[in-house]
């Protein structure tokens, strides 16, 4: 299957997005101690220590909690599903949730990472964010 | 070592000022502390004035309102902690023997700055992806209903509670008693959280005078109260996800004005705690040790957190029902706790406090627990 990149990733120091269509959060992975951060940091809060590498996380977690954000800024139209995603290298990770009925989230879920549209750039040109949606309806 | 007292304190009515702005409800706040500490205002030395969203030198327009132009004056943002702050660094320009008296100062004008939810600052990874702080508390309160079974009627019991508070309190935002009904049909914000549940958008400036040993025994003619400890800590990095459902920054900041005052948890009579959201005053109170971790919410049903109860929460009403002026709102709790312990608090006086605390704890950014944390003890 190819997917036509929808546009530049909306922070590219988060979201890494490649061309065939894929991607990743991107975070630190500190060398010294094997503790892992998000956003990229330059010093491990566990050690200290400044050898950190970047590093391209899961894109499958566990949904540690969530809310239905029924009043937000102008930039976000409401309502929308907001949840924090626990990955298994040890990072929690917030984003809004789709491809589920607000009524059918529930703490505990398997979700997985998708790139999709996410607002535009000072030009206008589409931009590339992420959003999780449960991993079972992600077989399409 | 001198200890710190708090000979004055003022503060402006806290609700909507469409006629004034944060530098004449600041002005307002400083007057009043210092008619109240019955001194010549030139004997203030220093000075310390919390705000967020006020712009460059605020501090500065106060005290030139007021005559006071040319002391030693320090702005402070620390988000919601901002006034709290402030009187923190007045005590320790105290405790290290540089100034005898010092005021501290909140002010903020909110209501001109913001509408709505407040959101993380814009550059936040968070913000970037539709993080609002309703948003960020409602997920909290989502995780506490499945770890601990509380259920939506008991979180409301504390906007219940914190507006009753509220009607009694002559300076509050709210002056109007509300039902659990009234809380689960307000406009729905962040699922489970309702308009109700949220700290309303507030104008209000706050000031207190600070005091040293040899200034107090001089000015302060028996109406001091001890500021015991003011702690200050910011959140830490998380090196893996931890529990949402407790609060080790507010522990942190407790332990250690809790070892500095020789004051435990089992000695604190009555508390203002941070509760910008109901469910935050939950995660506060167990935070810092008043109450069991999972226990709150059915101390609350027994009534055990009213003004006439065990230890009472909030007796001003809190940030839910006297409001959340950011800037004002760390200094304005430290006001209710010196007029609580001079029994000087009205219809909502709690009888025989001798030791009350204030918890303040503000700010949002992405991979740490909390911004700013603080907390007082005041001993009468
Ligand atoms: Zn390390």
């Amino acid at each position: 299957m190819t997917t036509t990149v929808i546009g530049e990733s909306f922070r590219p120091g988060e979201l890494e997005v490649r061309s065939d269509g894929t991607g990743n959060l991107l975070g630190s992975k500190c060398r010294s101690c094997g503790a892992h951060f998000f956003p990229i940091r330059q010093a491990c809060a566990g050690c200290l220590g400044q050898d950190l590498e970047t590093v391209k996380f899961s894109t499958e977690g566990t949904l540690y909690t969530y809310t239905i954000v029924r009043q937000s800024t102008p930039a976000f139209e409401v309502p929308y599903a907001l949840g924090y995603v626990d990955f298994p290298e040890g990072v929690r990770i917030m984003g809004q949730i789709v491809g589920v009925e607000f009524d059918e989230i529930a703490i505990g879920m398997p979700m997985t990472l998708v790139l999709e549209p996410f607002g535009k750039d000072e030009d206008g040109n589409a931009l590339t964010g992420y959003r999780f949606r449960p991993a079972e309806a992600d077989n399409d | 070592m001198t200890d710190v007292h708090v000979v004055g304190v003022g503060m402006t009515r806290f609700g909507k000022h469409p006629d004034s702005d944060a530098t004449d409800l600041g002005a307002a706040a400083l007057l009043e502390a210092v008619a109240d500490a019955g001194i010549d205002p030139r004997i203030i030395e220093a000075a310390y004035v919390g705000h967020v969203f006020q712009g460059m030198v605020t501090g500065q327009r106060i005290l030139a309102q007021v005559g006071l132009a040319g002391l030693p004056l320090a702005n402070v943002e620390n988000a919601c902690s901002s006034g709290a702050t402030a009187i923190r660094e007045a005590s320790l320009a105290i405790r290290a023997g540089e100034n005898d008296v010092v005021v501290a100062i909140g002010t903020e004008h909110l209501t001109t700055r913001f509408s709505g939810a407040l959101t993380p600052d814009p550059s936040d990874p968070e913000a970037a992806v539709g993080a609002t702080m309703p948003g960020v508390y409602a997920m909290r309160a989502t995780r506490y209903m499945e770890e601990y079974g509380m259920t939506r009627e008991q979180l409301a019991l504390i906007p219940v509670k914190n507006k009753a508070n509220a009607a009694a309190n002559p300076l509050a935002h709210f002056r109007k008693e509300i039902t659990v009904a009234d809380v689960l049909e307000s406009r729905p914000i962040a699922d489970p959280l309702r308009l109700h549940d949220c700290s309303p958008i507030t104008d209000g400036a706050a000031a207190v005078i600070v005091m040293s040993d040899t200034a107090a025994k001089k000015y302060a003619n028996g109406r001091g109260v001890r500021l015991a400890a003011s702690t200050l800590r910011s959140g830490s990095v998380d090196v893996e996800p931890t529990s949402m459902t407790y609060e080790p920054l507010t522990w942190a900041t407790a332990k250690e004005a809790y070892e500095k005052s020789g004051i435990g948890p089992d000695e604190v009579d009555f508390a203002e705690v941070h509760d910008c959201f109901s469910i935050a005053e939950v995660l506060r109170v167990e935070g810092l040790g008043l109450f069991e971790q999972g226990s709150y919410p059915w101390a609350v049903e027994r009534g055990e957190a009213n003004i006439d109860g065990r230890l009472p929460i909030n007796p001003s009403g809190g940030l839910l029902g006297k409001g959340h002026p950011l800037g004002g709102t760390g200094v304005a709790q430290v006001v209710e706790l010196v007029r609580q312990l001079r029994g000087e608090a009205g219809d909502r006086q709690i009888e025989g406090v001798r030791v009350g605390l204030a918890h303040c704890r503000g700010g949002k950014a992405v991979g740490i627990e909390g911004a700013a944390c603080t907390v007082q003890i005041l001993i009468r």
